[in-house]
């Protein structure tokens, strides 16, 4: 029963997510009769089964809001900014009752029941009374006058000498429409006592047509004397459509109790008139209804089959490895094969593991629906790149930080309708979120046509709060980051909405912790654009395995270009960091002196240029070992704070590889520089 | 497999008629014109469906049809009777003897037809 319950929970808020996208769609667009179709059938649904699981107030209050929506639906109402406001509340409010366990406190109590009378009052308001049930579920099983019978069909033992052939009976009632029969043995003797001519099978059959009962009865006009044939219709409808009535009858063990199932059926339509209704009849539930598009695992199943996947990779590795110290054509065959494999299968465990980021639309368009109404500001949310994937981790792990920083959007960044004005702007500002992939990363924006962001101003604060000296020189970039520093907060007044002194530095913290990054730009009085960039995966990436002394590095490949030799005297020799490579001049920095390892400096030494924005830079090693499919894992606690290494990797022998960030590697090593 | 029915009647062209129309309708067709006649066409070749009239000069229908299911390798045959008018004492009596339908004359061809199908395919 709790499984059920928890699955109930599972659809139950995954409907209530369609519904808020429904419902913001239709605060846009007011006529839009699909949206309309979809609240209206989410409300039915959850008033249907949320009684069955002991959500009796989700139940009552669905039940009303239902009613208007079905006299939007019916063209008896039209959408009104008060019906759409009330709804979004009740959304709120069934959110918390599904979500919680307990009662409602008191405040959430309250607003339940002033909720429920304004949504009761509003039915009322648009008609005298709620709509006639029992239309409903004539729609539930609308399929024209196709009706469903149950048939019981009992030859008598000597029906095959009469030289009649019970299975074209069968095989008639078949062609009259969906039909499931089944058979008893429970007759047939053993086979000593079996007399070869006599009919010991009897039938039960259940059939949904639209032909009527003379129509069946005709099928057995030669032999009606000779068997006890019961037609019972059991409902309008076709019933054998529903998948809980063919495990009914596929339960049934012995004859069948006609009271029972016409009881049974009848419990079965009271859930179908709430449940199905407006599914079958709208037709347009597709994906979720019909079949088998996609199917539904819980999430630590994925985290089982991920961590297996590294397992088995790392095992791979392992394989890889002992087939090259031990020569043999068919054991290198094999772990060839082995790799391609795990490669591949990897590479479809990822693909599992991906959401479309349009997951977490929603939620901020409600947001910014309710701030901008709360904050008095005209606010247009645009979103671009809703189809991008990312891994479901970074997914649960992003929902907060941008959460918060299209809240700062709103309250600091977009002015207030003088502002805009004075600025020359249009009165509706824009807040675009905008996910997009950029080689192995994904790139999250969200842009606002706001004041920007001032990076004097910035620095000013940051010298009031002490946070930087007086003296320090920064880039606008630099002041930018500023915004990051705990404590930091520039908003002149704290609403509601921000500035609570919480704020940027957990959303970058956060954004740290999966291993992304944040970026600022902005332009004073054009806008803002924050980009998060984030890894495309958390758990095994392709890398380029080099060595320094005896120290092994992963290099994540995408971000390799070119593999060079160099000498050691070059490298000693080079001015400013700079080398010549293919006739251009890079910089470069030597692991060996940013690490400061002497010991076995070799002669001859690789240089593997990096993409690091847009420019080439070198980093050389001792010696390149190969491609490698590094499985990451966390370096420990003790390491939290060393950001240049995004993990280790275990190899085939067992010794442990770091995995290097270049693009954090580079900065920290040109940074060092420049001081 | 090609079905083979064996027409019963001492009438011909009703025989042949309806003999014309069960080979069109893809039947393989024997033609017997009494009971006598009927039992040896059984005995000689292997009969799917028996079509017989009930009034028939020698060994009437009920005769036939009786004697039909005596037969080992004609116990499951089915056996379609033509009736001329309803006569339901007679049907009654067909049925016991083991006729497995029966059909009115006249007819139309499809409920014949439909009538067949519902003991031989």
């Amino acid at each position: 029963m709790d499984n059920i319950k928890a699955r109930f929970l599972e659809e139950a808020n995954d409907l209530i997510e369609d519904l808020e996208k429904a419902l913001l769609e239709l605060e846009n667009n007011p006529e839009d009769k699909n949206q309309v179709e979809k609240v209206f059938r989410v409300m039915h649904t959850l008033k249907g089964t949320s009684a069955m699981f002991g959500f009796a107030k989700v139940g009552d209050l669905t039940h009303d809001l239902e009613t208007i929506y079905d006299f939007i639906r019916e063209g008896k109402a039209a959408v009104s900014s008060e019906i759409l406001s009330i709804t979004l509340e009740s959304v709120d409010i069934l959110k918390l009752l599904l979500n919680s366990d307990q009662a409602l406190d008191h405040k959430d109590e309250e607003a339940y029941n002033r909720l429920t009378k304004e949504v009761v009052k509003l039915a009322e308001k648009i008609e005298g009374k709620p709509s006639d049930e029992t239309e409903q579920e004539a729609a539930i099983l609308e399929v024209e006058s196709v009706k469903s019978y149950y048939i019981l069909f009992r030859p008598q033992e000597k029906i095959l000498v009469r030289g009649a052939n019970p299975m074209y009976l069968l095989d008639d009632l078949n062609a009259l429409g969906d039909c499931k029969i089944s058979v008893h043995q429970t007759n047939v003797p053993s086979l000593d006592d079996i007399d070869p001519v006599l009919c010991y099978l009897y039938w039960d059959i259940y059939l949904a047509t639209k032909e009527n009962e003379q129509a069946i009865k005709d099928i057995f006009m030669f032999v009606e004397d000779d068997c006890i044939l019961e037609i019972h219709k059991v409902s309008d409808g076709n019933i054998l459509s529903n998948e809980k009535f063919i495990q009914k009858v596929e339960e049934i063990e012995g004859d069948v109790s006609v009271e029972d199932l016409k009881e049974f059926v009848k419990n079965l339509l009271q859930i179908l008139k709430s449940k199905g209704n407006a599914e079958e009849k709208g037709g347009s539930a597709t994906s979720k209804e019909n079949g088998l598009g996609s199917i539904r695992v819980a999430t630590d199943k994925l985290d089982h089959l991920m961590n297996m996947v590294s397992e088995l990779i790392t095992v791979q590795a392992r394989l890889s490895l002992f087939a090259e110290k031990n020569p043999n054509p068919e054991l290198d065959a094999i772990a060839e094969n082995v790799e391609k494999i795990s490669r591949q299968l990897r590479d479809n465990a990822f693909s599992i593991c991906l959401i479309p980021f349009e997951n977490l639309l929603t939620r901020f368009q409600r947001l910014v629906r309710d701030l901008s109404i709360e904050l008095k500001k005209d606010i247009l949310f645009l979103a671009e790149g809703r189809e991008t994937e990312l891994d479901k981790t970074i997914i649960e792990n992003l929902a907060d930080p941008l959460m918060h920083l299209i809240r700062n959007s709103l309250d600091h960044g977009i002015e207030d309708k003088e502002g805009r004005t004075k600025a020359g702007k249009p009165a509706q500002a824009t807040i675009t979120v905008k996910a997009f992939y950029s080689g192995n990363q994904v790139h999250i924006q969200v842009i606002d046509d706001g004041r920007g962001i001032d990076p004097v101003k910035i620095k000013k604060k940051a010298i009031e709060k002490g946070l930087v000296s007086d003296e320090a020189v920064l880039t606008d970039k630099e002041c930018y980051q500023l915004i990051f520093l705990p404590g930091f907060s520039t908003a002149e007044k704290v609403t509601d909405v921000s500035g609570r002194g919480v704020g940027m530095d957990v959303v970058k913290r956060k954004i740290l912790e999966i291993r992304g990054e944040v970026d600022i730009e902005s332009k004073v009085d054009v806008g803002t654009t924050i980009t998060i960039k984030l890894p495309l995966s958390l758990s095994i990436i392709d890398g380029l395995l080099v060595k320094v002394d005896n120290t092994h590095i992963v290099f994540p490949l995408f971000s390799v270009q070119k593999c060079y030799e160099v000498t050691r005297s070059q490298i000693a020799s080079a001015f400013n960091n700079m080398i010549a490579v293919d006739g251009e001049q890079i910089s470069f920095f030597s692991l060996r002196e940013q690490f400061k390892i002497e010991n076995n400096y070799p002669e001859i030494l690789q240089l593997v240029t990096i993409s690091h924005e847009n420019q080439k830079v070198g980093l050389v090693v001792d010696t390149i070992i190969g491609e490698y499919q590094a499985v990451l894992k966390p370096l420990g606690k003790l390491y939290k704070q060393l950001d240049i290494m995004s993990g280790a990797s275990i190899l085939g022998d067992g010794t442990v590889a770091l995995v290097m960030d270049t693009n954090k590697v580079i900065k920290e090593f040109s940074n060092k520089i420049l001081i | 497999m090609t079905k083979t029915i064996l027409i019963v009647d001492d009438f011909e062209s009703s025989r042949s008629i309806l003999g014309r129309t069960l080979e069109n309708a893809g039947y393989k067709v024997m033609q017997g014109n009494d009971g006598e006649a009927a039992l040896k066409i059984l005995d000689e070749l292997s009969i799917d469906l028996v079509i017989t009239d009930l009034n028939m000069p020698g060994m009437d229908g009920i005769s036939l049809i009786k004697n039909i299911r005596s037969r080992e390798d004609y116990q499951f045959t089915p056996v379609l009777l033509l009736t001329t008018n309803s006569k339901n004492d007679k049907k009654e009596l067909a049925k016991e003897a083991g006729a497995t339908a029966w059909i009115e004359k006249p007819f139309q061809v499809e409920a014949l037809l439909n009538n067949i199908r519902k003991m031989i395919r």
